[in-house]
């Protein structure tokens, strides 16, 4: 395990950070969004984020025995299958037969959160890489 | 007779277990979100004591009569006390259990980065200082 | 000739018997208060401040021990070091002078 590795690990962690709030951007802009390309109300965007090894070039995990430190990093991004709420309002152009609309299954409160999160989860894996400048300062000033 | 004593060597040790130390630590910042992951460890003091035991014990083996004496233990030296160390990092009990499973201390494991960054950078300051007056005694006070 | 040879003329003869003294003539070089010595004991001096500076190191790089008092016991070692080797081109610089001097 060296400089790059920690630079690697924590490099996947502010990707996952900052998909985590695209994902969140998304959900919130799209709150009220009724109809998209797929048909039907928009559904709100969940990434499913699992801890892989960190891979050499030789393709297998590095060393540390059973319990090398992990990358993060987003498997998928999938929708939330949970009805919206539908609100009857018969003169919307996207009200159904019986005059109720169905909009999306976002909470404002939720995604604000997530995206609180997500934004500590960025700033915590940037100060990693700050500490890690440091430390790889101190370490080239042995041989000034 | 020894040009880098022994102190030198512990330096040396504790550089590359520290750096072992904020990999563990940077994985669990970078897996802080993630569902059902447990936060990995390593005991500082355990590490030091596999590193220094595999650095002494480490070094060519003399099998013959005729084979020359070396000093061999000071070779590749750093991979070894890595690779001891590496060996002990643990999964951790976690500390802030969540619904989602993950068990990560986000405050703790960042002030345990700063705080290993910090002793990084006094060994390797401590390492420093001790070559330069090494080298000023070899260049007779001119450097 | 000794000095207490001097008190012994005197002082059965009358007058004030000077009070004997004895004084241990040291060889050059060596004996208390001697150079040889003083250099020995700031040697001696300097080398435990390195010792005192690598137990301070090793304390931290195993993890305890104060970051304050390393960087001092550290600077000290620098600093004595520096002092010693500066004794030590003087001491060169002298003999070399000494050594120049026509008889």
């Amino acid at each position: 395990m060296d400089f790059l590795t920690a630079l690697r690990i924590s490099g996947t962690g502010l990707g996952v950070a900052r998909t985590r709030v695209n994902l969140a951007t998304s959900n919130l802009a799209n709150a009220e969004t009724t109809r998209t390309p797929n048909g039907g109300p928009y559904q709100r965007l969940d990434p499913v984020i699992q801890a892989v090894p960190f891979p050499t070039e030789l393709g297998e995990a590095t060393g540390a025995g059973a319990n090398p430190p992990l990358q993060a990093e987003v498997q998928a991004i999938v929708a939330d299958q949970t009805p919206g709420r539908r609100v009857y309002s018969p003169g919307h152009p996207d009200a159904d037969g019986d005059g109720f609309v169905v909009f999306p299954n976002v909470n404002p409160v939720h995604e604000v959160v997530n995206l609180m999160s997500a934004s500590r989860s960025y700033e915590a894996n940037a100060t990693a890489i700050e500490t890690l400048k440091t430390m790889a300062q101190r370490g080239l000033d042995i041989a000034r | 007779m020894k040009i880098f004593d022994t102190t030198l060597t512990r330096l040396q040790e504790a550089l590359d277990v520290r750096l072992v130390e904020h990999n563990v630590l940077a994985g669990n910042v970078a897996n802080a979100d993630t569902p059902a992951y447990r936060p990995r460890e390593l005991d500082f003091s355990q590490a030091m004591a596999a590193a220094r035991e595999t650095v002494a014990s480490a070094g060519m083996a003399t099998t013959d009569a005729r084979h020359l004496a070396t000093g061999g233990a000071a070779i590749g030296a750093g991979s070894r006390a890595t690779g001891a160390a590496e060996s002990l990092v643990h999964q951790g009990a976690g500390t802030s259990p969540s619904i989602d499973g993950n068990q990560v201390d986000l405050d703790r494991t960042m002030a345990g980065l700063a705080e290993n960054a910090l002793q990084y950078g006094a060994s390797a300051r401590a390492a420093g200082k001790k070559l330069a007056i090494l080298r000023y005694v070899a260049s007779e006070g001119a450097g | 000739m000794s000095i207490e040879s001097i008190g012994t003329l005197s002082g059965p003869a009358g007058g004030v018997a000077p009070e004997p003294r004895t004084r241990e003539i040291a060889r050059p070089g060596e004996g208390p208060g001697s150079f040889t010595e003083a250099l020995g004991g700031a040697l001696g001096k300097v080398d435990q401040i390195q010792l005192e500076a690598d137990a301070q190191a090793e304390k931290v790089a195993m993890g305890g021990g104060n970051l304050h008092e390393m960087s001092l016991a550290l600077e000290k070692a620098d600093v004595s070091m520096r002092l010693a080797m500066k004794v030590r081109s003087k001491l060169i610089d002298a003999y070399q002078e000494i050594m120049r001097m026509s008889v």
